[in-house]
């Protein structure tokens, strides 16, 4: 019994009655929201919301969509109390990493191992002084010889068409119009930097045992502002290390690529499902190593969207249009390079 | 056989072993320079490349020959957590033609009230585009100095080499990344800050 | 085999007997030891102590990891007069105890019982030589290492950590940065200076080992007659040659970025980071497999000696061994495979390492097709070399899942690889350790433990550190991150069943001292060749234990047998 299915049933009414909440409450919790990201920002330096905020603050928050997080009932890759097998696996080079190992590795060692258990067995039996007093004095046979070291190598070949076919997978290129989010390793939490949708930044920490609790999370795994992502589509996930080296790993997507300092990683991820994922950082990073988990939340890209306009952003649509119209009248694209980045043109990435 | 010989060849075979020994300590050393050179050669961990005038010239002609296919760059900043500056790209994304050469901007903003040397260490991803990433002019390749409050632009020029059609690792790529992170440079840190 | 061995004993008491036995006082006999079996005992004995503190070590993490939540660290922190209310100062000190066991494990205790141990005792006297090739080096190498534990041990004992905790919490990788900008005081700085004086004691030794080698060996004993174990050395010191400078190179540097101000590692200078990584592991690849040649080089030699059978397939379990060498200097970066590495890198790294799966399966079969037709008698160092064979397999499959890049990513720092690293070398190694203390400690100290115990201590043992380390594969599949002081519930199963294990574990090892005590006092006296029929290699051929000096007339080594590991000596004389 997981803690998910333990979850589930009282949970699906308490998501209910928030979202029969949400519908009366919406701009209430639209501006509460804001305040939430006002926070968030403040720790960053690069982020361009600041500056745009104030001013448009209340117009954002007013033609913003309502978003509510997913609650505890839409956790989706967790770890399972007493597991032995991988986290059930949501994206599609995780499925076919979790199959290679389940249907092709994992009986290939099951077998070797019991092979060569069966063999001490044997010999225990069938060589021990008493059944076979008299030792052979064979020390050589070049068959048996060429045999183990040929067959390990076919074994061994075997495995690595769809090693070779996973790595190649895994390494393919996000096209131009995915998603960008960089994930920034800090000691001792994680910052999503959204650099299409504005260039904003969620920082996200732990939370504690007793907030945890409250939101029927799992503790240790749970944060407090997730990385919203859109699902179903091309993300390119690049990370960076502030300071030191983490590691940005989702057991259930069967993702980790490291935060280096002085370098970004990237590499491509493509969620399947709308979902809660858990993940926590994976290098050794100091005295909090421990306690800097990640979660992924894949919304819909209405709901991404709306997640990104209560976060200050700017969707795609409105960076284009925006660009669009600030291309057309001549003096107003001089304008805009002299200021910071924020509000200089974004060229749309189509 | 005396002791005699088997002292001398002793003592041969120790020389050689402490020779060979000394050999890797060297090699270990060496790797930092050799590393940097490799990457610097083979675009390895998407070190991008430098060009000269000439070279971009004639990266121009095979470009255009090629049929000037396009790509999209994808500009990134970051900075080092212990320096205080607002380092942002102008554009996040910019689409060039394949040879020719692109000037890109980015600001950098010193929020501290103490004048910071800056240097800044870049990458491309993904990393097999770096050996084809040229740049002719990069803000990188010298330290930067800010005044407290002060807030400069920089320019990239750069251009892809036409020869990343030809690479079968290039093939899909269709967006690449080039990432600058600033540092307080080692030669302007505090002086008491010295112990770590 | 047994005949030529007793009359060469014989001839041996004749006339080497009066100045053979005459021994130094204590200090000088314990202290500047020349005497390569003296030093080899004292490295046992210091492995002995080094892996009751590193093993001590793991309790207390068996012990913080028996359930969720922070157990004993504040404890800890108390105790070690810091504050231990602070959440920053218990994860450091979390930090600070799986370094040190780390270290102390590789550095202090496999490598010294290994290759210092067993290396010095019997490589002198398989080849036939009456000592190393340099005495007072040899002795050089053993205080370098122990003065290298002291500076480990000091640094968990000086300001690493914040708010000015103690210890040094790197991970026994040490990477940079946090080993340089993220980590303040001078902690780390002994920790690292103590793998320079480990490291250089091993490269003195290592050439010392060489140079035995090649030029020590008796009479008609060629390379390709050399006894496995030997073989094993030989490779070993090599790897140890090679890979230990690069070591050395790459924390000088970690060095100097931490207090000189150069920046080798950090990028704020030109550095970088991943560079560090790549000369550790060049280091650390070889690494592992110093830590587990000897062993099998034992391993060889007990399977042949209670089978009583010759090796089989002598030559490709020797080029086996050089194989496994070779190619282990060239996968490193199997370790690195979330660091941001190309495909290309990645293909390659998987592809070669997969390749060493051949040569170690060489040798397990070689070592089953040893026994196969063998006449077995089951005493206790067959007992530990079958479990070692076993456990060993299961310890290199998971090497063959984990060797997948893409596989990896998901295990990459996730218990799946504590599992798999305790299997090859807490089960690997240290089953061979064990195997090769029972199999020589008679002819070590000339007493006899008790068989009984022995058996007792290895089904205990196995138990335990099965019971430790299997459920590990199941907290890493389901994606439980290594270096965590604290979990998740759903991880808890499987922690406090690991937890028992240990308990299990400990008392094993109760047994191991209790037997030692047991033949050390009332142990009944060893004759020669105590096992037999099937010990052949020259050891057997002197008394137990050996007098103080052997081999002043040197032993010819017949011809009667083809190569293989079955060889007899005669006295030059005789």
């Amino acid at each position: 019994m997981t803690f998910g299915d333990f979850a589930r049933t009282p949970l699906q009414k308490l998501a209910m009655m928030l979202a029969a909440f949400s519908m009366i409450a919406a701009p209430a919790l639209a501006t509460a929201q804001d305040a939430v990201v006002e926070e968030a920002v403040v720790e960053t330096a690069t982020a361009p919301a600041t500056e745009a905020a104030p001013a448009d603050e209340a117009a954002v928050a007013a033609e913003a969509p309502a978003f509510e997080h997913f609650g505890a009932d839409m956790i989706k890759g967790q770890p399972e109390a007493g597991g032995i097998d991988f986290q059930p696996q949501f994206t599609a080079d995780g499925q076919f990493a979790h199959d290679m190992h389940n249907y092709l590795l994992m009986p290939i060692i099951t077998v070797i191992s019991l092979f060569v258990l069966g063999l001490l067995l044997w010999v225990i039996v069938r060589y021990r002084r008493s059944a076979n007093p008299v030792p052979s004095k064979t020390s050589h046979n070049t068959l048996i010889e060429v045999i183990w070291t040929v067959v390990p190598v076919i074994i061994l070949v075997v495995i690595a068409v769809p090693s070779i076919t996973l790595l190649a997978r895994q390494y393919e290129t996000p096209p131009e119009d995915a998603i960008t989010i960089k994930a920034n390793g800090y000691q001792w939490y994680w910052g999503y930097e959204y650099t299409d949708n504005g260039g904003f930044e969620v920082i996200s920490n732990m939370l504690t045992a007793e907030e945890a609790l409250d939101t029927r999370e799992p503790f240790q795994l749970a944060v407090d502002n997730r990385m919203v992502v859109p699902v179903g589509v091309p993300l390119r996930i690049q990370t960076y290390g502030a300071d030191v080296i983490h590691s940005f790993a989702i057991p259930s997507l069967w993702f980790k690529l490291d935060a280096v300092p002085g370098r970004i990683n990237e590499r491509m991820l493509l969620i399947e499902e709308e979902g809660i994922y858990y993940g926590q950082c994976m290098e050794l990073c100091g005295s909090r190593h421990g306690y800097m988990p990640i979660a992924i939340e894949a919304r819909s890209m209405e709901d991404y969207n709306a997640w990104v306009q209560a976060q200050g952003g700017q969707t795609r649509e409105q960076i284009a249009a925006e660009a669009a119209a600030a291309a057309a009248p001549a003096p107003a694209a001089e304008e805009a390079p002299v200021v910071t980045g924020a509000e200089a043109a974004v060229p749309a990435a189509e | 056989m005396t002791t005699q010989t088997l002292d001398t060849r002793n003592r041969k075979t120790m020389a050689q072993m402490f020779a060979l020994a000394l050999g890797m300590l060297g090699l270990g050393f060496a790797a930092v320079p050799l590393y940097d050179l490799f990457c610097r050669v083979t675009g390895f961990g998407g070190t991008t490349q430098v060009a000269s005038e000439s070279e971009a010239r004639l990266a121009s002609m095979l470009g255009l020959e090629a049929g000037a296919p396009e790509y999209s760059i994808r500009f990134d900043a970051n900075t080092a957590r212990d320096l205080p500056w607002e380092f942002t790209p102008v554009q996040v994304t910019d689409t060039v033609t394949i040879g020719q050469r692109d000037m890109a901007f980015y600001t950098a903003r010193n929020t501290s009230d103490r004048p910071i040397t800056g240097t800044a260490t870049f990458n491309v991803e993904p990393e097999q585009a770096g050996r084809y990433f040229n740049k002719i002019q990069c803000f990188c390749f010298t330290e930067q100095t800010l005044q407290p409050g002060e807030e400069i632009r920089m320019p990239v020029l750069y251009f892809i080499d036409p020869r990343a059609l030809e690479d079968e690792n290039m093939q899909g790529v269709e967006q690449i990344t080039l990432s600058y992170t600033f540092h307080e440079s080692t030669t302007s840190r505090n002086p008491t800050d010295n112990d770590s | 085999m047994a005949t030529t061995a007793e009359a060469f004993e014989a001839h041996h008491d004749d006339h080497a007997h009066s100045h053979a036995d005459h021994k130094p006082g204590f200090f000088a006999r314990w202290f500047m030891s020349t005497n390569h079996k003296d030093i080899g005992t004292l490295y046992l004995i210091f492995a002995i102590i080094a892996g009751i503190i590193g093993g001590a070590i793991s309790g207390f993490m068996r012990w913080e990891l028996a359930e969720p939540g922070l157990q004993i660290m504040g404890q800890l922190v108390n105790a070690m007069g810091g504050d231990g209310s602070s959440f920053d100062q218990q994860g450091h000190m979390w930090n600070v105890l799986i370094t040190a066991h780390g270290l102390i494990m590789v550095f202090f205790m496999v490598m010294p019982a290994m290759i210092g141990g067993f290396g010095n005792w019997f490589v002198p006297l398989m080849i036939g030589a009456p000592d190393m090739a340099f005495p007072r080096m040899n002795n050089i190498s053993f205080w370098l290492t122990v003065a290298g534990f002291i500076s480990l041990l000091f640094s968990m004992f000086v300001p690493g950590g914040p708010g000015g905790v103690l210890g040094a919490g790197t991970g026994w990788t040490v990477y940079a940065p946090l080993s340089t900008s993220g980590s303040e005081g001078p902690a780390v700085d002994f920790a690292i200076f103590s793998l320079h004086l480990a490291g250089a004691g091993s490269i003195l030794g290592a050439t010392n080992f060489i140079t035995t080698i090649f030029n020590m060996r008796a009479p008609g004993m060629t390379l390709h007659k050399m006894p496995l174990f030997v073989w094993s050395v030989l490779v070993t010191a090599f790897l140890l040659l090679l890979a230990l400078p690069v070591l050395a190179a790459a924390i000088t540097m970690l060095l100097t970025d931490r207090n000189f101000g150069t920046t080798f590692f950090d990028p704020a200078g030109g550095g970088d980071p991943v560079l560090y990584q790549h000369l550790f592991w060049f280091f650390g690849h070889p690494e592992v497999y110093i830590m587990i040649l000897p062993g099998f080089g034992m391993i060889s030699q007990i399977i042949a000696t209670f089978s009583r059978k010759p090796v089989f397939g002598y030559l490709g379990m020797a080029y086996a061994m050089v194989a496994i060498g070779v190619v282990g200097f060239i996968v490193w970066a199997h370790h690195m495979y979330t660091v941001g590495l190309s495909v290309n890198v990645k293909m390659y790294f998987t592809a070669a390492t997969m390749v060493i799966a051949v040569p170690t399966g060489i040798k397990i079969f070689s070592w089953i097709a040893t026994m196969w037709g063998g006449s077995i008698t089951f005493k206790s160092p067959m007992v530990w070399a079958m479990g070692f064979i076993f456990l060993f397999t299961v310890g290199g499959v998971t090497g063959v899942v984990l060797a997948n890049g893409g596989i990896d990513d998901n295990l990459h720092d996730s218990y799946y690889v504590v599992a798999h690293f305790h299997y090859v070398l807490s089960m690997g190694a240290v089953f061979s350790i064990f195997a090769g203390f029972y199999y020589w400690f008679p002819k070590m100290s000339g007493r006899w433990h008790s068989e009984m115990l022995s058996h007792l201590h290895f089904w205990v043992f196995f138990i335990g550190v099965n019971v430790i380390f299997f459920p590990m594969h199941f907290l890493g599949v389901q994606g439980m991150a290594r270096r965590y002081p604290d979990f998740n519930e759903a991880f808890a199963y499987w922690n406090e069943i690991a937890s028992y294990g240990y308990l299990i574990m400990a008392a094993s090892m109760v047994i191991f001292f209790v037997n030692i005590g047991y033949a050390l006092v009332a142990g009944r006296r060893a004759e020669g060749n105590y096992w037999g029929e099937g010990a052949t290699t020259l050891e057997w051929s002197l008394s137990s234990p050996p007098p103080f000096h052997q081999f002043e007339t040197l032993p010819v080594i017949e011809d009667h047998h083809d190569a293989n590991d079955h060889i007899s000596a005669k006295p030059a004389t005789a």
